[in-house]
């Protein structure tokens, strides 16, 4: 394997890494605020993008408008999400919640289904497809697209935890859920809140992604990766959700070049076995004193 | 308890079995077939498309124009978003609850042959399946859909190696029953003429970066690089191949990929690309067939598009009517099976002529495309696969 | 008035003059329906008892129903019932392998890890092609009772049944003896149970290995009932269909595990033919069931009945 083809895998996975810490960070920040997981993110992603491009095939607006719609669609799905269905189930377990967005991803699968078809459709990409030549190495804009896309969204939200009043009830609510409550944080504002926020970050990687893997009613099994890269990452810190995404992407790019072909599909999977039961916390977490 | 008492009155009155017609499916004014298909699942959109916009297209052509033989046909369909024990369950229930005549158009190598025994065994015709494996082979109540996966090798390596004179051959393949077939028809097919595969990289179905399958397959510097993927997938090995800057190397589609979604997912990637045609351009050709194809669909469905999925089920019940007319208006399993083993030279104005022997295979066909300004354009004449 | 006697003779008449009574194809569907009883209870005394939701049991699934196929085709001597409780065995042994390191985890990272298990096994099935002939799929041959093979739907049926019934009887008499109590103390609070001497870590390793017999056991069931096995049979939406089960019966309760298998089998083989409704459907009812009927089927007709 050439020192070239190396580094083009790489930065390959780098990309595609990035895309699983983008959905990793919306894992965590609902699992952060509300103590549940998210089964419905990687729908919730799909719808959001599906609803941009569709937007964007009837109104005819310029390819820059695609992110905003879905944006927008992405804070709007999740904000009535929220609202309709998970606030209900507020007093429930964590176990209600998720099992709840268990149906909820039957559900908007279905629905795009109907409306959309399960046909998978090309997506325009913001990036041109010639890659950028250094030397002997070649580079897919849209790979460096996607990782410069990324990191900026992730910059953001950390100055938005880091800087803001929202950012800081966030991580309170995080850290103490009764606490935060006495300091009169409205817990219920900031479950609304990571929940719009999750579905933007999601919206903005259905964006990113669906270019390279098509837009369909199927997209959103993606989520599976983010699961595994948040757990190995270390599940409930948010630079290590990015940690682990990027180690799982260049991990699956990687491995394949070096494994016998028939296993490398486990290797995630096993990673993350292998994580959960050698060191909990996975790479960069602290380790969870309560019990869930 | 009335409520109780009733309510088992109702129950034994569904459960007794209504009168049983002289041949199953088949009543003095319709007969009725079916499949198990997918509907959800990976597969879903092809299955819905050889069904609903396919098979059923054809039949409301027929029925307008006052059925088979005076029989109209209704179709009755059940999802079994590729699980094989679905298949086996809905295929139940169409043969002993719906009392279909016939199976026609099912998908995929696993729901198929988890029905091949219990349909053999019932004597239920299965009909024009919409998969490639050779399972399907010898039984005597099946006849083939698609152009067999290990004919369509032979065509492939033949031409190839034959006529282009190419040596080194790579594959890129689904991790399944469609990709491990082919895998095997091309080794066993390059032995024949002696050679070897140079290099052979599976991918998981649904996965779409093939980099590094992309990456490897290059080292080993192939002439040729089969593609035995699905859409998706089959677009992003042509994508990652123009990123990467590979061009000494023809990319080859496998018939089941050789499709104008492979191509419109792939865009300009796609330019330069050759593959195995198993039907002519749904959307271009000017065969009658094809053309009365289109019509068909711009009346009763417009909003659809046409392509290769529809008008393989589309094809499937014009030879499905076609028996049925022959038989007769004495029409039972056997009568159709004879007058569809006595095909000869039927001219559906899609496909060559076509003569169906006592191997059951309708479909033999395929000839070489290659992709110029987004279409793909004939390279060859029919192929010969005997 | 009908006392709780009744029902369960009831129950086991129906059960027996079944095949009798209904078309062919309905006692094909009551074989489904057993199997999932069998699954559906093993997932229950493993979520619904110690609180360790499951994510991966069609994995356990597969492993029962290929261990199954593989010794009924390599060895045919061995006797159905043997065949069945190797298979159990053998799952359980998995189970206890995968399940005692991760059992230390939180209910959380269990079902991640658990997720992540009906994942590679699948790629197991797949990369062991030499023995389960992978993607292309196995022909499961016809069990044999001793010389009588189960050729006939009615055959398989029976065996299904017994098993089944069998299978219900153990379960109800373990949770209404000690280890059940110990279970239920273990869901409502571990470290209460703990501090009760409960031995957690003990009880809960029992659950899991006993939920992956069971489930063995009706992967087993599956193999010779539906004939044919792939690894596409037995992925993450079939055990988010197990989960479905228990949840509409009612979590914790082999009454409940009986009631949701049965409803939602039949409620699926219905909904065949609207294929787009049918995971809105399916999702709806999860939705309802968690907002408006937490306890399942089983706690919204008899809300103060014993378990």
């Amino acid at each position: 394997m050439s020192a070239a083809t190396i580094i083009h895998v790489v930065v390959s996975g780098l990309a595609t890494g990035a895309i699983y810490a983008l959905m990793a960070l919306s894992l965590v920040i609902i699992y952060n605020a509300t103590r549940t997981l998210n089964f419905a993110q990687g729908e919730m992603l799909m719808m959001s993008t599906f609803v941009a491009w569709a937007a964007q095939r009837a109104l005819g607006l310029p390819l820059a408008f695609t992110l905003v719609v879905a944006v927008f669609a992405g804070g709007v799905i999740a904000w009535v999400v929220e609202r309709a269905i998970i606030r209900r189930a507020i007093a429930g377990t964590h176990w209600d919640v998720l099992i709840i967005t268990v149906g909820l991803s039957l559900i908007l699968r279905a629905i795009a289904g109907l409306v959309w078809t399960h046909d998978e459709f090309p997506f325009p990409s913001f990036f041109p497809s010639a890659p950028i030549i250094f030397g002997p190495v070649r580079v897919a804009p849209v790979s460096l697209g996607i990782l410069g896309g990324s990191l900026a969204l992730m910059m953001a939200l950390w100055a938005l935890f880091r800087f803001t009043r929202l950012g800081r009830a966030m991580r309170a609510v995080a850290q103490n859920q009764r606490a935060a409550r006495l300091m009169g944080i409205s817990v219920e504002r900031v479950y609304s809140t990571s929940w719009v926020l999750a579905g933007v970050v999601g919206a903005v990687a259905g964006v990113l992604v669906a270019p390279v893997v098509f837009l369909s009613s199927k997209m959103g099994l993606i989520v599976i990766n983010g699961f595994t890269a948040a757990v190995i990452g270390g599940f409930g810190s948010m630079p290590g959700a990015v940690i682990g995404g990027m180690f799982l992407g260049v991990l699956e790019n990687l491995a394949p070049l070096y494994l016998p072909s028939g296993i490398r599909y486990s290797v995630p999977f096993v990673v993350l076995v292998a994580v959960l039961v050698v060191r909990p916390a996975g790479l960069v977490g602290r380790v969870e004193q309560r019990k869930m | 308890m009335r409520l109780t008492a009733s309510l088992l009155i109702a129950l034994l009155a569904l459960v007794v079995i209504g009168p049983a017609a002289a041949q199953q499916g088949v009543s003095d004014a319709e007969i009725v077939v079916g499949c198990s298909n997918s509907f959800s699942g990976p597969l879903a959109y092809t299955g819905e498309q050889a069904t609903r916009y396919g098979v059923d297209l054809y039949f409301k052509v027929v029925n307008d124009t006052g059925g088979i033989n005076g029989r109209k046909v209704r179709t009755v369909y059940y999802d079994d978003g590729y699980k094989p024990q679905e298949a086996v369950a809905n295929t139940r229930k169409l043969v002993e609850q719906d009392k279909v005549f016939a199976v026609i158009a099912p998908q995929g190598t696993a729901p198929v042959a988890a029905t091949l025994e219990y349909l053999e065994e019932n004597k239920v015709p299965l009909l024009f399946p919409f998969q490639g494996s050779p399972i399907t082979r010898g039984k005597k109540y099946v006849f083939s859909g698609m152009t067999l996966y290990d004919r369509q090798s032979k065509m492939m390596i033949d031409y190839l190696v034959g006529e282009r004179k190419l040596k080194t051959f790579g594959v890129l393949y689904q991790d399944d029953d469609y990709g491990k077939a082919f895998l095997t028809a091309y080794e066993k097919d390059l032995a024949r003429h002696n050679l070897k595969i140079a290099s052979a990289e599976p991918v998981k179905r649904g996965v779409t970066d093939v980099s590094a399958q992309i990456a490897k397959l290059r080292a080993a510097s192939p002439q040729v690089t089969f593609l035995v993927l699905t859409p998706g997938p089959g677009a992003q090995a042509l994508k990652e191949r123009q990123k990467i800057g590979w061009t000494d190397t023809v990319m080859v589609s496998s018939g089941p990929l050789t499709d104008e979604k492979y191509l419109g997912l792939a865009g300009d990637a796609a330019e330069g690309v050759e593959g195995l045609s198993l039907w002519p351009d749904p959307l271009t050709s000017d065969l009658p067939g094809v053309k009365a194809y289109r019509a068909a669909m711009q009346k009763y469905f417009d909003k659809n598009e046409p392509n290769r999925y529809s008008l393989s089920g589309y094809f499937a019940a014009m030879l499905f009517a076609e028996g049925a007319k022959r038989a007769g208006r004495t029409l039972t399993r056997e009568t159709l099976i004879g007058a569809l083993e006595n095909v000869r030279g039927f001219d559906s104005g899609i496909l060559p002529p076509l003569t169906i022997g006592p191997d059951h295979e309708t479909q033999k066909q395929g000839f070489w495309v290659r992709v110029e300004k987004g279409r793909f354009k004939a390279l060859t004449d029919w192929l010969k696969s005997d | 008035m009908i006392t709780r006697r009744v029902w369960p003779a009831l129950a086991l008449a129906v059960l027996a003059a079944w095949p009798w009574v209904a078309p062919r194809y309905f006692v094909f569907l009551a074989s489904l329906v057993l199997v999932n009883v069998v699954v559906a209870i093993g997932l229950n005394l493993l979520s619904g008892y110690t609180n360790q939701l499951s994510f991966g049991h069609a994995g356990f699934l597969a492993i029962g129903a290929y261990v199954a196929a593989l010794i009924t085709i390599h060895a045919p001597a061995v006797p159905v019932i043997v065949t069945l409780l190797l298979a159990g065995a053998f799952t359980a042994a998995v189970g206890l392998a995968f399940g005692v390191p991760c059992l230390r985890l939180g209910g959380l990272y269990l079902s991640m890890a658990t997720l992540a298990f009906g994942f590679v096994i699948t790629e197991a099935i797949l990369n062991l092609d030499m023995l389960t002939k992978g993607a292309d799929g196995l022909r499961v041959p016809v069990a044999r009772l001793g010389a009588w093979p189960l050729a006939t739907d009615t055959a398989r049926y029976y065996l299904t049944a017994v098993v089944a019934v069998l299978m219900v009887a153990a379960a109800v008499n373990l949770v209404r003896a000690r280890p059940g109590r110990a279970f239920l103390a273990l869901r409502e609070s571990e470290i209460a149970a703990q501090a009760s001497g409960v031995p957690v870590a003990a009880y809960k390793t029992a659950a899991f290995g006993l939920s992956a017999f069971y489930t063995g056991v009706a992967g087993g069931l599956f193999a010779f009932v539906v004939g044919f096995l792939s690894p596409d049979a037995f992925d993450v939406f079939l055990s988010v269909d197990f989960v479905v089960m228990i949840i509409v019966g009612g979590l914790g309760s082999v009454p409940g595990s009986i009631i949701g298998a049965a409803v939602v089998t039949v409620l699926y083989d219905w909904l065949a033919a609207f294929q787009n409704y049918r995971p809105l459907i399916f999702g709806a009812i999860l939705i309802a069931c968690m907002l408006f009927m937490p306890g399942g089927i089983v706690r919204a007709l008899a809300p103060s009945a014993r378990r």
